[in-house]
């Protein structure tokens, strides 16, 4: 928060001497709002007392004797915070820790100076009012707003606010500067020499709007803003104990696809919420659908369904409504309008789903490939409130139908929904039965191919495999027929004849009789084998007499426990039923609806949170700060904030534009509040000064923040400016132990809990267990992953001798090093220190029996250059991926 | 300290402002000039602490080396004798006067991760005790014969019998480092609340490292040594010790040389000098030029912490790195020691990793496995506290030995003991606690802690303590700590 521009408010309104370090809206509101605000807000008023607003502690209406301004240290409010009475201190035990002495004496000093407070502080009769709880409407735009601040509605709300704060909106930014923020802020991605020589040559205002266009057109858009969803959703890879799954699931990354595909086509940002809470009931035969799940399937837990509940509860609320409706687990919701009945019953509408991996053409095993998926398995189980939020004291009494909370009045209907076949039963896909079929064919004809080239034609066993595979291939095919007409006799079972009824269970016989012949032919061969293993144990030239004993013995004993089989196998030939193992397993034929019913109610247009949050992490990723500070609680703690009106004229535009993000990304780059320099020049040095001095922190968005890029751009841009990027999209999630060595963009490495790339963790990588926002760390640690890992030498090798090709000589090379890596023109300062680097660099590289080696067993792939001058040229180049400007949007 | 900007993080823009110079200052690594700047220092994270009430916690510690020992350690064989065991071996707990350890309602503390079949059972059949006991040093204290030469500092030592904790599985590792079970997920470790409430005292090196293989990640990973939300500046660093480069990425790749790198970080030097002065209030960038500088120098000040050689032949011999069994840990306890005393913050060293649960973990075999562990741990450790001591360090260096769960009083199998999170031992010595002292106790078979019971985050409470912190001023805005995540200072066994 600003302090300072507050504080000088708070003098402004009240005309009081309020030391700029006593203030109330920084210091005092958030004490209350912390202690007290729990039993003494809008919500509980113990004792009937609030403490919510200065007027209210003052007690201005009610008199409420807490406050005395002659002997503020006598006063009650300040006995009862310092008291050591148990009985008698506030916060009580086990509400809340005891004020400080620091913060007694702050308190004290504030009634001192007469519990100044700003007379329009918002004080709200209940809960519904929070400004958060209403549904956002377009707020009337000035109309007196001067070029070039007119044309764009965000130009205009910023224009009127900065106006009314007496702030001077500074100059836009360098164009190459421009330019680079544009490409990293739209495809994580640096321009290339192309891509400023093309907009340089431009002078048109349509070059801009053009180069926006193209970037978000890129496929490389999906990537990077991908990537900021699967902070937001939580994208983990499986977590696992060595292979064991613990969490998230295997090929998630068929989710990490759908979400890149789906920002690629500006998929609606509510089709994307139905498809990832519901994609199986929406779409339940539609693959590249159900891949959307994988926001479901991420909070696998495997050893507490507890858990696993749990964290989809507290982060779907979080993700898509700014709601902390995991607080209410234990208790009622502490500061927010949410009960714990409430939050059960948001619960319950997770309760009966599950996940499960669906088989893929091509692969039938699918712990190699799969696509993991959520679906309802089973409705009956009911939800009950957790007494004090332990599962070990669930309330029997009062099982809860699934609802959402109330203080949302958007409607919410559960409709069943019932799955086609293949949907429930997903080995009814085409290929399945086909590559069955086949596999099993080719099972056949390995075994006739093996007894054509054996010298043995009559050989028991190899006779014998052929015999086992023909019944496999039999028992495969006849399985499937059964399987098939079990499933439309079900289907036709109005009109369905006796005949056809029969024939069905025909079929069945005749696959169970093969699945038995199979299985005493497979007995029948190992008993060949194993007579042949007794047969070989005893032919064994072994001299140890004990030890050959031991292994006739043994061979022997294997060879009773086949025969033995074998009678088993031989005696159930004379079954007749029709059991036969199922081709797949089956699933319910119909779903709950619930969280269909979900996504439409986060989505409904009466919903006053989902578009604000969404809005509000999009701007936070172009502006470096967002417009609701707490952007996962939008809850009571979230005061209103300073830029209310261009959040909810950007939340009306995403709902009334379809919901298209590409629209709003497109509004805001367009507009030239986000051009803004972040820095002053000469010319505008005193703007800038005199608009520090009212907001220096920036709250009103009158400069441009200087960013550092995230993790996955560093490593990225590295690559990028080399030429060396491998651009492939998608696919399975690679090592990220070959993080330094693939070439792929970052997005695509593994990223779970104990598997994450040090280079990117070092970076402020998301945490994957929760990451609404990333923090931006400067550690040494950063500078030796620069300066030292094998991938940034290697591609500053790779970047010099590419860029050596274009230049000519020295100047040249500076040149083209600072567009390639900075995006900019060196000042003649920085090319008379890197050209003089460059001779001094290339003198001493041309001794080197002179120098010592670095004790480093790290290997590069790409061997330095033999001749010193460009050796020297790939150390400037590496300086400046060391620069901070190359990890900087300024 | 760190440079922080954006977000969620403690420091605010204002903050920043207020406290310029010492940002300017603060790093990932901390800096020398804080060590006098920031003695008690905890408030440079905008949380709202008066000076005065730092300073009523005059700090007795500097560093502290934290031991832990990976797998569970059995309590009642280390520094918790129970010859009652000897007696009753044999008899199930029923049928000895102590059956009421089975009826209490401490039993009800356990949480479980996951349910395993096979173990976190409370064994029936007493299993004797494997190993002699005898009084050690002038207080008598009962050390288990397989530690006779932490024996000998016994007078330094102050042995907690009486821990707790909730998990009867290996992700208590994790609930011992983090004060929280595996089922709530990860939060900042002891280190690292540690290393973010004081200043380091030497700019070169990391100020929280680790050794040893740490734990698995079975039972929290890394996330034993992690910061979590405090951000990786403030994340134990891991050092390989028996590496050329003990530090990722300290040194340039193989064919690089040292005179290259070093032209190049001046010109770096002189680029952002020119960059400081187009961007005169731009903070990150002055804390990136310097956390830059800082990069330099570690690479030449861990390399040289390492350096173990530099010892003389009689210490190292102390220190057991002639003998294979005690080599890998005594170059361990080694370091640690000159890492405390180039005023590294916080030094986590783990013993007997296994990739797995770890190798304290004796289901079965107790004897032999508890042999082997405290024989390549013992005579480093000794070597470690008697060269403190010595060195005028001790007082100065708060050891802790610790573990995530004592065993079993029952026998699980024919010779081994099962995890037991009711009552466990670790201990303590220097840094400002009593020594020769035990305190607390489990009962008659070592069950449960019975008297003066501590859950782990007390010890963090009083290591904090130690090094002039106040736990409950450790709190990060948005970010809520439980009362219990505090801990209590263990008072009685301040000197």
């Amino acid at each position: 928060m600003s302090r300072t521009i507050l504080a000088v408010l708070a003098i402004v309104l009240v005309g009081s001497n309020l030391r700029a370090d006593v203030d109330y809206e920084s210091d005092i509101k958030p004490l209350f709002q912390e202690k007290c605000g729990a039993c003494h807000g809008v919500l509980k008023q113990e004792g009937g007392l609030r403490l919510d607003a200065g007027s209210l502690i003052r007690g201005d209406e009610s008199p409420n004797g807490l406050l005395d301004f002659d002997q503020p240290a006598d006063s009650e409010l300040i006995h009862r915070v310092a008291t050591s009475d148990p009985d008698e201190r506030m916060p009580p035990e086990g509400e809340g820790t005891p004020l400080s002495a620091q913060q007694i004496e702050m308190l004290t000093q504030w009634i001192q100076l007469g519990a100044p407070s700003p007379p329009d502080e918002e004080i709200i009769e209940s809960p519904s009012e929070h400004w958060a709880y209403q549904n956002p409407t377009r707020p009337e735009l000035a109309t007196d707003i001067p070029e070039p601040w007119s044309s764009n509605p965000i130009d205009v709300l910023m224009f009127d606010q900065w106006r009314q704060s007496q702030l001077a909106p500074v100059p836009p930014a360098d164009p190459s500067m421009a330019l680079r923020r544009l490409h990293l802020d739209v495809t994580g991605l640096s321009p290339s020499r192309e891509d400023q020589a093309e907009f340089a040559s431009d002078p048109s205002t349509d070059a801009w709007r053009q180069r926006i266009d193209r970037l978000l057109d890129d496929p490389a858009y999906g990537e990077k803003w991908g990537r900021h969803w699967m902070d937001v959703w939580r994208y983990s890879d499986w977590d696992g104990y060595k292979d064991a799954l613990r969490g998230s699931q295997r090929h998630i990354w068929h989710w990490r696809d759908w979400i890149i595909e789906s920002l690629n086509a500006d998929k609606g940002y509510d089709t994307m919420i139905h498809e990832m809470l519901a994609g199986d009931e929406i779409a339940p035969e539609d693959r590249d659908v159900l891949r959307a799940t994988g926001f479901l399937a991420r909070n696998f837990h495997k050893s507490n369904r507890d858990i696993w509940l749990d964290a989809t509860v507290e982060h779907t609320a979080k993700a898509f409504l700014g709601m902390t409706i995991a607080c209410a687990r234990c208790h009622d919701h502490k500061y927010d309008p949410i009960s714990q009945r409430e939050y059960y019953a948001f619960r319950a509408i997770f309760q009966p789903h599950k996940i499960r991996t669906d088989r893929l053409p091509g692969q039938p095993d699918t712990a190699k490939l799969g696509l993991p998926r959520a679906y309802d398995a089973d409705q009956s189980v009911p939800t009950y409130l957790y007494v004090a939020g332990n599962e070990k004291n669930p309330d029997k009494e009062h099982p809860l139908d699934p609802s959402v909370p109330e203080i949302v009045q958007a409607p919410f209907a559960i409709e069943p929904v019932s799955l086609s076949h293949e949907a429930s039963r997903p080995f009814l896909r085409n290929y399945i039965e086909a590559e069955d079929i086949a596999s099993a064919e080719k099972q056949l004809t390995s075994a006739q191919k093996a007894l054509r080239e054996s010298d043995d034609k009559q050989d028991a066993i190899t006779l014998q495999q052929v015999t086992v595979a023909e019944a496999n291939l039999q028992f495969i095919r006849q399985r499937w027929a059964a399987t098939k007409a079990k499933i439309i006799g079900v289907e036709a079972s109005d009109s369905e004849t006796s005949e056809e009824r029969t024939s069905a269970k025909d079929l069945a016989v005749q696959a169970a009789n093969s699945e038995r012949s199979l299985l005493f032919q497979r007995s029948l061969l190992e008993v060949l084998k194993q007579r042949k293993a007794v047969a070989k144990a005893k032919e064994s030239k072994e001299t140890d007499e004990a030890k050959k004993k031991a292994a006739i013995n043994a061979a022997t004993k294997k060879l009773a426990e086949v025969e033995k089989k074998l009678v088993d196998a031989s005696v159930e030939l004379v079954a007749n039923d029709a059991k036969f193992t199922p081709v797949g397993k089956s699933y319910p034929s119909t779903s709950s609806g619930r969280r269909t019913a979900l996504a439409r109610w986060i989505t409904d247009p009466e919903n006053p949170l989902t578009a604000r949050v969404a809005v509000n992490h999009i701007w936070t990723r172009y502006f470096g700060q967002p417009l609701v500070p707490s952007v996962d609680d939008f809850g009571l703690r979230a005061s209103q904030p300073v830029h209310h009106k261009l959040l909810d004229w950007l939340a009306v535009e995403l709902i009334e534009k379809d919901w298209s993000m590409k629209h709003i990304h497109r509004l805001i780059l367009q507009s030239r509040t986000y051009q803004l320099a972040s820095s002053a020049t000469v010319e505008s040095e005193g703007t800038f000064a005199k608009n520090a001095e009212m907001d220096p922190d920036n709250l009103f968005f009158w400069r441009a923040n200087v960013r550092r890029l995230e993790a996955e751009l560093v490593r990225d841009n590295l690559l990028v400016v080399a030429g060396t990027l491998d651009k492939s999209m998608g696919g399975p999630d690679i090592d990220f132990k070959q993080g330094e060595t693939t070439p792929r963009r970052s997005v695509y490495f593994r990223h779970a809990y104990e598997k994450q790339m040090p280079m990117l963790v070092v970076f402020d990588a998301a945490n994957p267990t929760d990451c609404y926002r990333r923090s931006e760390s400067i550690v040494p640690q950063q500078a030796l992953a620069l300066a030292n890992s094998p991938l940034a030498i290697d591609q500053s090798r790779t970047t010099a001798a590419s860029l050596s090709a274009e230049a000519s000589d020295d100047p040249a090379f500076v040149t083209e090093a600072y567009a390639a890596i900075l995006g900019r023109e060196p000042s003649d300062s920085e090319r008379s220190a890197c050209e003089s680097f460059l001779t001094h660099q290339a003198t001493l590289l041309a001794d080197s029996e002179k120098l010592s080696p670095s004790p480093g067993a790290a290997k590069t792939t790409v061997p330095p250059a033999t001749d010193a001058n460009l050796r020297a040229r790939e150390n400037l180049v590496h300086v400046l991926f060391n620069h901070n400007d190359f990890v900087t949007v300024r | 300290m760190s440079m922080q900007f954006g977000n969620n993080r403690p420091d605010s823009f204002s903050e920043r402002h207020r406290r310029g110079f010492l940002q300017d200052l603060g790093l990932g690594f901390g800096s020398v000039a804080l060590s006098s700047l920031l003695q008690g220092d905890s408030t440079a994270h905008g949380n709202e602490i008066a000076e005065s009430e730092l300073k009523k916690i005059a700090p007795k510690a500097k560093s502290v080396i934290w031991l832990f020992m990976i797998g569970g350690a059995s309590h009642m064989e280390t520094f918790d004798p129970k010859p009652q065991l000897n007696k009753l071996a044999g008899k199930t707990i029923k049928e000895t006067p102590y059956a009421r350890v089975l009826e209490s309602p401490y039993l009800a503390n356990e949480r479980v991760v996951a349910f395993d079949p096979n173990n976190g059972f409370i064994r029936n059949e007493i299993y004797p005790l494997q190993v002699g006991f005898a009084p050690r040093g002038e207080s008598g204290i009962e050390i288990s014969d397989w530690f006779p030469h932490v024996g000998e500092c016994a007078d330094d030592l102050c042995v907690i019998r009486s821990m707790w904790t909730e998990d009867s599985n290996h992700g208590a590792q994790l609930q011992f480092h983090t004060g929280r079970h595996r089922v709530d997920g990860f939060f900042p470790t002891v280190g690292s609340w540690a290393t973010y409430g004081l200043g380091s005292l030497n700019d070169n090196l990391p100020q929280f490292v680790v050794m040893g293989t740490p734990v698995a990640d079975c039972c929290g990973g890394r996330e034993c040594h992690r910061a979590n939300y405090l951000g990786p500046q403030y994340d134990g660093i891991p050092l390989d010790i028996d590496s050329d480069i003990p530090l990722p990425y300290a040194a340039p790749p193989g064919g690089v040389y040292q005179e290259e790198q070093a032209g190049e970080f001046e010109l770096l030097r002189q680029l952002n000098q020119i960059s400081s002065e187009q961007f005169p209030t731009d903070e990150a960038l002055r804390a990136r030029v310097r956390s830059y500088e800082l990069a330099f120098r570690m690479q030449t000040a861990v390399p040289d912490v390492v350096r173990l050689q530099d010892e003389t032949a009689q210490t190292q011999r102390d220190y057991g790195l002639d003998q294979p069994e005690t080599k890998v840990f005594g170059r361990q306890m080694l370091t640690a020691r000159r890492l405390v005393e180039q005023g590294v913050r916080f030094v986590q060293v783990y013993h007997g990793s296994n990739g797995g649960a770890g190798q304290w973990d004796n289901h079965k075999g107790l004897k032999a496995g508890h042999t082997k562990l405290c024989k390549q741990t013992d005579q480093p450790i000794g070597a470690l506290l008697k060269d403190l001591k010595q060195r005028g360090l001790l007082d100065e260096t708060l050891v802790v030995w610790a573990t995530e769960f004592g065993r079993t009083p029952g026998a699980q199998s024919s010779n081994g003991r099962d995890h037991h999170p009711y009552g466990f031992s670790v201990w303590m010595a220097g840094g400002g606690v009593k020594g020769g002292m035990t305190h607390g106790a489990t009962d008659e078979i070592g069950f449960h802690a019975v008297e003066d019971r501590h859950y782990v985050t007390d010890i963090h409470a009083t290591l904090l303590h130690q090094l002039g912190l106040n736990p409950h001023e450790l709190v990060v805005p948005g970010r809520q700590r439980l009362e219990r995540d505090f801990g209590h200072v263990i008072h009685d066994v301040l000197a």
